[in-house]
């Protein structure tokens, strides 16, 4: 079961599951089991965008005009935002590519972690802006005690995986002895981890990026740090897809369309799965208490945004057939906020600066020599 | 071809505009009035009610052509009648009916919502996951009555 990277079996696509058939030989897509991720694939690529393309000359006044705890705020989002993207950058190649079976697959995955990196890029674009030196913030990411307990919670799931499936790729399944530990190579096991994975991924994209978004967009309604929120606009409506990609895997999975041993997998994991949404929820709410810990911001506070935690919890554990986990919440407490994530598509007037794929650049960043009518030296 | 000769006017001012008279009212300066401040949230939305054509008007549509129009049930209750709206759930939101939704573009799956009865049309292949009884309100309009749950 070594990996190859050019399968010279011959094998009929339409027979193999998604994951731990036939490892892929042609990158073709005439023949598509699950024409879905192609369709992903397509809409990612017309989403593609820079950071460099947003101009965010205006964050920098607007940063240093905000009040420390707010500072903390815009900051601290910035960095677990870092960290997310840095893992999922990554971690969907490392971790899924080795036994991916479906070139158009394994080509979303590829073009899905492509555009996380994308968004690390901005992160790194949006902090040289606001502060002249950026391994201020970059490398507190390491060493913020809240920020590593999240990486924890964040990491955990792939880490299990990649471990097990690196010793199945070399070793192939069975009772294997290496560097004299036991190790218990088997394909219910895996398969129970790369669906736990996929879980932890899912509430990676669809729940934690979201508490951010809001503080985000909430600094833009009051018309500060608007560059920025140009930019995080684009991020959600990428991972609005993406959470859309891991909802397909998950649902193909617990179908057993072609793998009916994960519907049995998805049966046994239903705890689990509730478990993983409600411990996010709850570490996101506690997130949220850490941010507004100094003060919190206008139109924004721990109370409401744990209320909206609750609510996008909701929303994405039923799009997996799962009850809500919070019932007595049913409303969005953030309505305004929908209006940032909503995809551009229904403005009929595109020559209207506000929408993003028309101009991207066009935060109005004119300076008119009346603004120093009151400056002397 | 007129003749360019004749067309010009007979007296010109000295900056060269054509003497008028004086017009015989008071000119009256009416000042526009003052834009309200769009909210950021409205920056994306729909300013017209999409089911109300008469506040923004289409082209007639001929006797055989007429509009989709299909009565829509709620499971709790309301009901709501689809007959001008660009999507379902642009028709559902402009009677007060309350649809989750982020993308409104059919790849985010916050809008889906049950459908019980009857069938629609896909103006926009949905990417996002729905069951085999749910639909996607923001890209679809009703081929008959519907009965959903929201």
């Amino acid at each position: 079961m070594a990996y190859t990277t050019f399968n010279r079996n011959e094998f009929d696509t339409f027979a193999q599951p998604m994951f731990f058939g036939e490892q892929v030989n042609v990158a073709r897509y005439d023949q598509q089991k699950h024409k879905i991720f192609e369709n992903l694939i397509e809409k990612q690529l017309s989403f593609f965008w820079r950071p460099e393309e947003v101009d965010l000359t205006n964050d920098r006044k607007d940063f240093l005009d905000l009040p420390a705890h707010e500072q903390h705020i815009f900051v601290s989002n910035l960095k677990y935002q870092t960290l997310l993207d840095s893992v999922q950058g990554r971690s969907p190649n490392v971790a899924l590519l080795p036994v991916v079976s479906l070139p158009e697959l394994e080509t979303w995955i590829e073009t899905w972690s492509f555009s996380e990196t994308i968004h690390s890029r901005s992160y790194t674009h949006i902090v040289r802006n606001i502060v002249p030196n950026p391994a201020e913030i970059f490398d507190d990411i390491t060493k913020n005690e809240y920020i590593v307990r999240r990486a924890i919670s964040v990491t955990e799931y792939y880490d299990q995986f990649i471990e097990l499936s690196n010793y199945y790729v070399q070793l192939g399944e069975g009772v294997h002895t290496v560097n004299g530990q036991t190790i218990d190579v088997n394909m219910h096991e895996l398969k129970r981890r790369l669906y736990l994975t996929m879980v932890s991924v899912n509430v990676l994209e669809a729940i934690r990026f979201y508490v951010s978004f809001a503080c985000s967009f909430a600094f833009a309604e009051r018309a500060k740090m608007e560059g920025n929120a140009k930019i995080i606009k684009l991020i959600a409506r990428d991972e609005a897809l993406h959470l859309t990609g891991t909802q397909h895997i998950l649902q193909i999975m617990a179908r057993g369309k072609d793998d009916p041993e994960f519907a049995q997998i998805a049966q046994e994991c239903r705890d689990d799965v509730e478990r993983i949404f409600a411990e996010a929820a709850q570490q996101e709410k506690d997130w949220a208490t850490y941010l507004f810990k100094d003060g919190s911001m206008i139109g924004l506070n721990a109370d409401i945004l744990s209320q909206y935690v609750e609510y996008i919890t909701n929303q994405r554990i039923s799009a997996l057939g799962f009850d809500p986990i919070f019932p007595e919440v049913k409303n969005n407490p953030l309505p305004w906020i929908n209006a940032w994530l909503n995809s551009d598509n229904v403005q009929v007037a595109p020559q209207e600066a506000e929408i993003s794929s028309y101009l991207v650049g066009a935060i109005d960043s004119e300076v008119d020599t009346a603004d120093f009518g009151d400056f002397d030296l | 071809m007129p003749n360019r000769q004749t067309d010009w006017p007979e007296e010109f001012d000295l900056d060269g505009q054509p003497a008028t008279p004086e017009p015989d009212f008071e000119l009256e300066i009416i000042e526009p009035e003052a834009a309200p401040e769009p909210d950021q949230a409205e920056l994306y939305l729909p300013e017209s009610n999409p089911e109300q054509p008469e506040a923004s008007p289409q082209l007639p549509l001929s006797e055989e052509m007429q509009p989709p129009r299909y009565a829509v049930a709620l499971q709790d209750g309301r009901e709501v009648v689809f007959q001008h709206a660009a999507s379902l759930l642009e028709s559902l939101e402009a009677q007060g009916v309350d649809v989750h939704y982020q993308c409104r573009d059919g790849y985010c799956g916050s809008c889906r919502v049950q459908l019980q009865q009857g069938s629609v049309h896909y103006h926009k292949e949905p990417l996002a996951f729905i069951d085999e009884d749910e639909i996607l309100p923001c890209c679809c309009i009703p081929k008959s009555a519907l009965k959903i749950k929201l």
